[in-house]
């Protein structure tokens, strides 16, 4: 298992560019949200490219840890550290339970499953005010704190590029491993790898469950970054965002997903002024993709440099 | 007694009129799915669209409704081929199309969203067509008006028309053969292709159609574009992907339970119980109801 | 590989499915000896591959019962009776086309990569399926003949009591299957073997056995020579066409 100079070079500079970004806050900003969808889209990765299901629900898993997280911590006066992983195993959880059914199910029945659950789940964000505050959302929310002192500025950055880097580590890891070549063996033939021994419904269970871990992490943190959460955040836009890094990154790879994500998280901060088009854009980008370029930028890429040979 | 009979009365009348529209979109939905295998996630978005357009014909240009809705109508066949030969042509020998299909009209489905927040949102909240021909007509005891008589006449004409044309019309013959099997459709020679194309003006136009139908009997706002496109998804799956009989039946039952509902309680709560039948039916019974 | 003492490999006692109103498979009855190959034969429709996907886990049967080696396969999904021993092909060759030859060898490995064939055994099947040369092509870039080779590979890392092979030859050139059938009984040392077919020239062949399927019936089960002059077997089935 090699991994190339040129990786350890990229986590390198993600690990480093926070403290570049250190007096620029708006940078800075951005560049932890980067980290963090990078971090998202890694995780969405293990599903879609490597086993080929397309989860639409994993923004309101993002959700439910974000939420639970926050009711824990008020609840029980815990510390973010704490709550984080019980929030995280919870929303997994609730995240495996509700998708079970539909993973038996082909491509895009699958799908539209994930649509209807992520849907339902938007519809309960904003109709069950109780733990959520409804569409008026949650704001205020304290950063984690770290030897009593609340984490600022770009500390919190430099964890989150960890947290991205752990990411893409981790799926690395699952690539190479027999679970990885499990999930490809699924993705390419479901009926042929079941024939070869392979139990294809435990298989795509674990991979949901991974995924959701991913969403809910992800979600605890971004709840303590951006300070204000509320069900538009992990709305069906989302998943669609999170989708549209790792289509236009390169599906199935371990870099399309980094790729993506650090090329279009940050355009919607530095083109301010196109705002009122983001869903314009990134509509026309997901047809674009689907149409033109479905392996992505880096699996065009990787094909071309293949065709050479 | 009266204020409860004229309830009903409403009631059933909302339920006919809605179950009829639901029907027509639905069955656009499910006639391309089924021939195509494309699943139009952005039919809410046609629906409104048509609305729209029509509207800003009668308010800028103050052209009749009658008017306004021939020339959607038409401008609709011409957008549907071009749409057709954009986006959708290039993948029709591709085996797992649908779902690429999905997430393509889930694009479309954004842009055109956005493009109406941009435009139309800014013009104006509510929107509503004027009435086709004026007065009022009293049904027994009931008032309708002469609109909404012939608004629920053209509609269930269409709906009519619809089903004798998939029947008994050669095309309309082809369309079906060509869901029911593709391979054997091919063996009688029939042009696949160009029955895909057929099928899909034919199943947006229905879709536009029942725009026009619904801003005419109804005002609206941009929202009707996703809780028209859940419910359209839903008849389709509920009824059976495919099966145009299944829209007709399961968009009526749809449409007297959306007019029930709306009588209670806020009609988001029957867009939420579709989400639910719809997630039900694909977890038991995929097929829907209506299919072999 | 190889049983010295021959046990009871397949078991099967009434097995019946039914598809709508009709009866796919009819209380059908047979054992198979490890030591021994079989064939089944019989026209398209008859109830094969019914018969394969029943006896493999995709079907569940309306009654009846069978055993693998003694333990039953009712309720069994398909992956553990992988694990358990039974192997299949599919009547239309089935590979990971996107990936390469070499991969797809790895990745039918994974289930028993620790307990699995030996480097020794594997660079046997290698070169004895002659596999290397197209070792790192798209396994959808091969011949069908090296796809069929390909699958056999694939089933023998699996380490298979018994493989069950659905319609082996099929759209192979002459001369193809004569090698394949060739290579089907070089396999017999490796595992037992069950081919499915629709004609009598490659069962005869490699087949000690042959059970007849009309119908979703067993209409006779004997060696190949008997089978042949079967009078119902003629009527029913082999008529004037010669097998």
């Amino acid at each position: 298992m090699k991994i190339k100079s040129q990786y350890w070079l990229l986590i390198l500079v993600l690990l480093l560019l926070p403290f570049l970004a250190k007096d620029n806050r708006f940078l800075g900003f951005i560049l932890g949200i980067t980290y963090l969808n990078v971090f998202w889209a890694s995780g969405m990765n293990i599903l879609y490219g490597f086993v080929g299901l397309m989860p639409l629900m994993f923004a309101a898993i993002s959700g439910i840890a974000a939420y639970a997280l926050l009711y824990f911590i008020a609840e029980w006066h815990i510390s973010f550290w704490f709550a984080l992983p019980i929030a995280t195993l919870f929303a997994a959880f609730v995240g495996v339970l509700l998708g079970l059914p539909s993973l038996r199910l082909k491509g895009f029945y699958f799908t539209l499953c994930s649509l209807i659950i992520q849907s339902t789940l938007t519809l309960a964000f904003i109709f069950f005010p109780k733990f959520t505050n409804g569409d008026t959302g949650i704001n205020q929310i304290s950063p984690p704190l770290w030897m009593n002192e609340p984490i600022k500025g770009y500390v919190f950055e430099v964890i989150l590029a960890i947290l991205a880097v752990l990411g893409i580590g981790f799926s690395f890891l699952i690539y190479h491993s027999k679970l990885g070549q499990r999930f490809i063996a699924i993705k390419e033939d479901d009926v042929l790898a079941e024939s070869l021994g392979v139990n294809v419904v435990i298989n795509r269970v674990i991979a949901f469950f991974i995924v959701s871990i991913y969403a809910a992490i992800g979600g605890c943190f971004y709840a303590t970054y951006i300070g204000f959460i509320s069900p538009r955040s992990f709305d069906v836009l989302s998943s669609l965002n999170i989708w549209l890094f790792v289509a236009f990154g390169g599906k199935a790879t371990i870099a399309g997903p980094v790729i993506g994500a650090l090329l279009l998280a940050p355009l919607p901060f530095l083109l301010q002024s196109l705002e009122a088009y983001k869903d314009i854009l990134s509509g026309i980008l997901i047809i674009l993709i689907t149409l033109l370029m479905p392996g992505g930028i880096y699996g065009t890429y990787l094909a071309w440099v293949n065709s050479k040979k | 007694m009266d204020s409860l009979l004229l309830l009903i009365a409403s009631t059933v009348s909302t339920g006919l009129l809605l179950g009829a529209i639901f029907a027509l979109v639905a069955a656009g939905v499910t006639i391309v799915y089924g021939c195509i295998w494309l699943p139009n996630a952005s039919n809410g978005q046609f629906f409104l669209l048509s609305a729209l357009v029509a509207w800003g014909l009668t308010s800028s240009y103050g052209l009749n409704s009658f008017t306004a809705c021939l020339i959607v109508l038409l401008a609709g066949v011409v957008l549907s081929l071009i749409f057709e030969k954009l986006l959708f042509r290039r993948l029709y020998g591709v085996p797992d199309r649908n779902i690429s299909y999905f997430v393509i009209t889930l694009g479309l489905t954004q842009i055109m969203s956005g493009l109406f927040s941009m435009t139309f949102g800014k013009w104006s909240d509510q929107f509503s067509l004027p009435p086709l021909i004026p007065g009022v007509t009293m049904i027994g005891p009931f008032p309708m008006t002469n609109n909404r008589i012939l608004v629920l006449v053209i509609a269930y004409l269409s709906l009519a028309l619809l089903f004798v044309l998939l029947r008994y019309h050669p095309l309309g013959r082809a369309v079906r053969a060509v869901f029911q099997n593709r391979e054997a459709a091919l063996l009688r020679g029939v042009n696949v292709h160009s029955i895909y194309k057929i099928s899909f003006v034919l199943g947006s136009t229905i879709i536009y159609l029942g725009g026009l139908l619904y801003a005419l009997a109804y005002s609206f706002d941009l929202t009707v574009a996703w809780t028209m496109s859940i419910t359209a998804f839903a008849i389709m799956i509920v009824g059976g992907p495919g099966s145009v009989i299944g829209a007709l039946v399961i968009g009526l039952v749809f449409g007297f339970t959306q007019a029930i509902v709306s009588n209670f309680t806020s009609p988001t709560v029957a867009t939420f119980s579709y989400l639910i039948a719809m997630l039900l039916i694909l977890l038991v019974k995929p097929n829907g109801l209506f299919l072999k | 590989m190889n049983n010295p003492t021959s046990q009871l490999l397949l078991n099967v006692k009434d097995l019946t499915i039914r598809f709508g109103g009709l009866y796919a498979l009819n209380k059908i009855n047979f054992q198979m000896n490890s030591h021994e190959s079989l064939g089944m034969i019989g026209p398209n429709g008859s109830g094969k591959s019914t018969f394969v996907n029943v006896l493999t886990g995709h079907f569940t049967p309306l009654s009846g019962e069978m055993f693998f080696a003694n333990q039953t396969m009712l309720g069994q999904s398909s992956h553990k009776l992988v694990e358990m021993g039974l192997c299949r092909t599919y009547q239309a060759v089935r590979v990971f086309g996107n990936l390469t030859v070499q991969r797809n060898i790895d990745i039918s490995s994974l289930l028993l990569q620790d307990a699995g064939i030996s480097k020794d055994q594997y660079e046997l099947y290698l070169d004895w399926l002659n596999l290397k040369p197209v070792l790192n092509k798209l396994a959808k870039d091969i011949t069908l003949f090296e796809q069929r080779k390909l699958e056999l590979m694939m089933r023998l890392t699996l380490k298979p009591k018994l493989l069950m092979l659905d319609e082996p030859v099929g759209g192979l050139a002459t001369s193809e299957v004569n090698e394949m059938i060739q290579l089907l009984r070089e396999l017999k040392q490796y595992t037992s073997i069950f081919v499915i077919e629709h004609t009598m020239r490659v069962i005869k062949e490699l087949a000690d056995r042959v059970v007849v399927l009309i119908a979703g019936e067993k209409i006779a089960d004997g060696p190949p020579a008997e089978i042949l002059m079967n009078q119902r077997v003629i009527n029913e089935y082999l008529g004037s066409a010669h097998a």
